[in-house]
């Protein structure tokens, strides 16, 4: 490029007045097999976009972003989850090394050392050998450490009740309830609102609202007990049982 | 006619080096994968920053229904998501993409990494990258409570305990972040909203320029 | 190669063309979802115009403008709230009902009634004084740029229906 003397520019602007010519380079230009970032290269990545982008948008249409009921402050039975790519964080949590009086090693020192030795890499591994082959002591920790990462997430989503997270954060039917109803005041009595929610929009028990049950099936539930409802938690009599039965039934979404 | 407007605005500004410098510039053989298939694993960079700019977009839209608001923030978000045409397919693009360029950021990270190509003259890049990584981690965790449903607010307080167990200054970071001593609520939210949607990004904005501008100047690491 | 040389289209150029193709897939498979949404309120069917009742009787209705108020449940999106409108009624001299919206064509400022001693019996709004017949025409040489806009209205049972929204009524 010229430089100095001689040069034009244009106006008082620092802009050279000979301007350089809008012409690609010529093919014969690249040397062996590389080739022009425009536009021959850059088609090849866009088709693999493209590709990515028709997959990406499948999963899209096909599976609807989950959106829980609203957050519920008083609720304190739901059991809390981070987004899976936090997984390995929170089950590392979970072991008695890293938990309780040595929370400070799970929580902040594991963490903390792998994320500073991956920012300070190139520092750590300073030898001038890229080949994987020839730098064991590198990739034998990264292995190591993506290894644990894929079993400690492994570990977390194998442990966690997801049917039970699903139930817990589903969003919950509200119905018109009549509280003034007697029948209500025996749901109170028996305790049934303490499981089941004061809207009968259910808690840690299920939802009773818009229940496909039958009211003799639901008399049999509500004195026999089901799955991790124990027997015998009514205690009144039958004719409030009859009542109570036909109050539950009649609740529509 | 765009000629001539292309030409009046290059005699003053002398545009034309400045991008046909990223035009002609020459893509080596071995990432090219219509050389060799295995280099499919190049393309991992470029696809973070595609799902990067499908999440600028797509957040774009979202924030014309969504309110960071305790009482109004999950109904604006089921508005949106039930209510309005394609909203439940840009609210999937705004939520899938976010796994999605974690995914694809792990695999760049690894492909790097195995590669030694954070090897010198390389490092400040890598340092940038890691950075980025770091960034897209805060925004996918302030991002996690905006609908404010069950698993935000109970992430979120798990996340918020995890903070204040720092030694010395946990407490004080944690209500930094939180607004409040005792309550994650609606100042929890507009903090996160705020960060997520404005600081990050900026962050994030800028850090991806640097790596951009020293990939350019360095070039791509060679062959092993 | 002579239908080579015809067609004139380099190696450069269908690379180029080819590339703007896949692009266009790109950016339009993205943003459109995104701007459906955007203007999906501009594309909304209009909710149909239900009347809400006020709590006139028709016939308490004179040739002298009244001020009636009238609420109903809006939603706007997540938001439902109760808003009040305002209509100016009368019966003109075949006896029709009038129901105009006290806003101003000008800026919107609200009109009122025989409020200024200056013009009796007419609209006046006090921002800019705009000043509007008893119909709801505008006074010419005046700031608003037409008539009041005006309600629709039904009678049931004797009582006054008007609709939600005032409606412009088109140079009358």
């Amino acid at each position: 490029m010229q430089r100095g003397k001689g040069m034009k520019f244009v106006g008082d602007s620092r802009v050279p007045a000979n301007r350089k010519p809008n012409i690609p380079k010529d093919y014969s230009e690249y040397p062996g097999k590389t080739e022009a970032f425009y536009p021959d290269f850059l088609l090849k990545e866009w088709m693999v976009g493209a590709v990515f982008l028709i997959g990406f948008l499948c999963l899209v249409v096909v599976e609807p972003p989950p959106l829980e009921r609203i957050a519920d402050p008083t609720d304190t039975s739901y059991i809390p989850l981070p987004d899976w790519y936090f997984l390995f964080l929170y089950q590392l949590l979970k072991y008695s090394y890293a938990s309780g009086p040595y929370n400070v090693i799970g929580a902040l020192i594991i963490p903390g050392l792998a994320f500073t030795a991956l920012l300070l890499a190139p520092f750590l591994d300073r030898g001038p050998e890229r080949h994987p082959k020839k730098r064991p002591f590198a990739i034998g920790f990264m292995l190591l450490a993506v290894a644990g990462i894929f079993y400690l997430t492994w570990e977390a989503a194998a442990h966690h009740d997801w049917e039970a997270s699903k139930q817990q954060g589903a969003i919950r039917e509200t119905a018109d309830i009549d509280k003034e109803d007697p029948a209500y005041q025996i749901l109170e009595a028996n305790g049934c609102l303490s499981c089941h929610g004061a809207n009968l929009e259910g808690a840690s028990g299920p939802p009773l609202v818009g229940t496909e049950l039958s009211v003799e099936e639901i008399k049999d539930i509500s004195v026999n007990g089901i799955g991790n409802m124990p027997a015998d938690i009514f205690q009144g009599t039958e004719e409030e049982l009859q009542r109570m039965a036909e109050f539950i039934k009649k609740i529509e979404k | 006619m765009l000629n001539k407007i292309y030409n009046w605005i290059d005699e003053r500004l002398d545009i034309t080096p400045l991008w046909r410098d990223v035009a002609d510039h020459e893509v080596p053989e071995h990432v090219n994968p219509a050389h060799h298939f295995s280099a499919f694993v190049y393309c991992f960079g470029g696809l973070t920053f595609f799902v990067v700019v499908i999440q600028i977009l797509s957040g774009m839209f979202l924030a014309m229904y969504y309110v960071p608001d305790i009482e109004r923030a999950w109904d604006s978000v089921y508005y949106l998501q039930n209510q309005v045409a394609y909203g439940q397919i840009v609210r999937g693009m705004h939520h899938w993409g976010a796994s999605i360029v974690i995914v694809m950021m792990f695999l760049h990270t690894l492909r790097v990494f195995f590669q030694g190509a954070y090897k010198k003259p390389r490092e400040l890049n890598w340092i940038v990258g890691v950075l980025i990584f770091f960034v897209m981690l805060a925004l996918g965790l302030t991002g996690y409570l905006l609908p404010w449903d069950m698993k935000a607010l109970n992430a979120t307080k798990v996340t918020l305990d995890i903070v204040e167990s720092t030694p010395l200054i946990g407490g004080m970071l944690k209500t930094l972040l939180s607004g409040d001593e005792y309550i994650v609520g609606a100042e929890t939210l507009t903090r996160f909203f705020a960060i997520h949607v404005f600081f990050l990004p900026a962050a994030l904005l800028g850090l991806i320029g640097l790596h951009f501008l020293m990939i350019r100047k360095q070039g791509i690491s060679g062959p092993l | 190669m002579s239908e080579e040389q015809k067609q004139q289209v380099t190696r450069r150029q269908f690379l180029t063309y080819t590339l703007m193709g896949v692009g266009g897939f790109m950016a339009a498979s993205t943003v459109m979802p995104m701007l459906r949404m955007a203007f999906d309120p501009v594309l909304e069917a209009k909710a149909g115009g239900d009347f809400i009742a006020t709590k006139i009787k028709v016939d308490e209705l004179t040739d002298e403008p009244v001020r009636v108020d009238f609420q109903f449940e809006q939603e706007d999106g997540w938001y439902v709230s109760n808003v009040t409108q305002t209509a100016w009624v009368y019966k003109n001299e075949n006896g029709e009902i009038i129901a105009l919206s006290p806003v101003c064509k000008h800026l919107g400022c609200n009109v009122d009634w025989n409020s200024n001693d200056n013009y009796p019996n007419m609209f006046f709004c006090p921002c800019h004084k705009g000043l509007y017949e008893k119909d709801g025409t505008n006074v010419p040489g005046t700031p608003p740029r037409g008539p009041l806009d005006r309600y629709k209205y039904e009678v049931r049972d004797g009582v006054l229906y008007l609709s939600r929204r005032a409606e412009p009524t088109g140079g009358v």
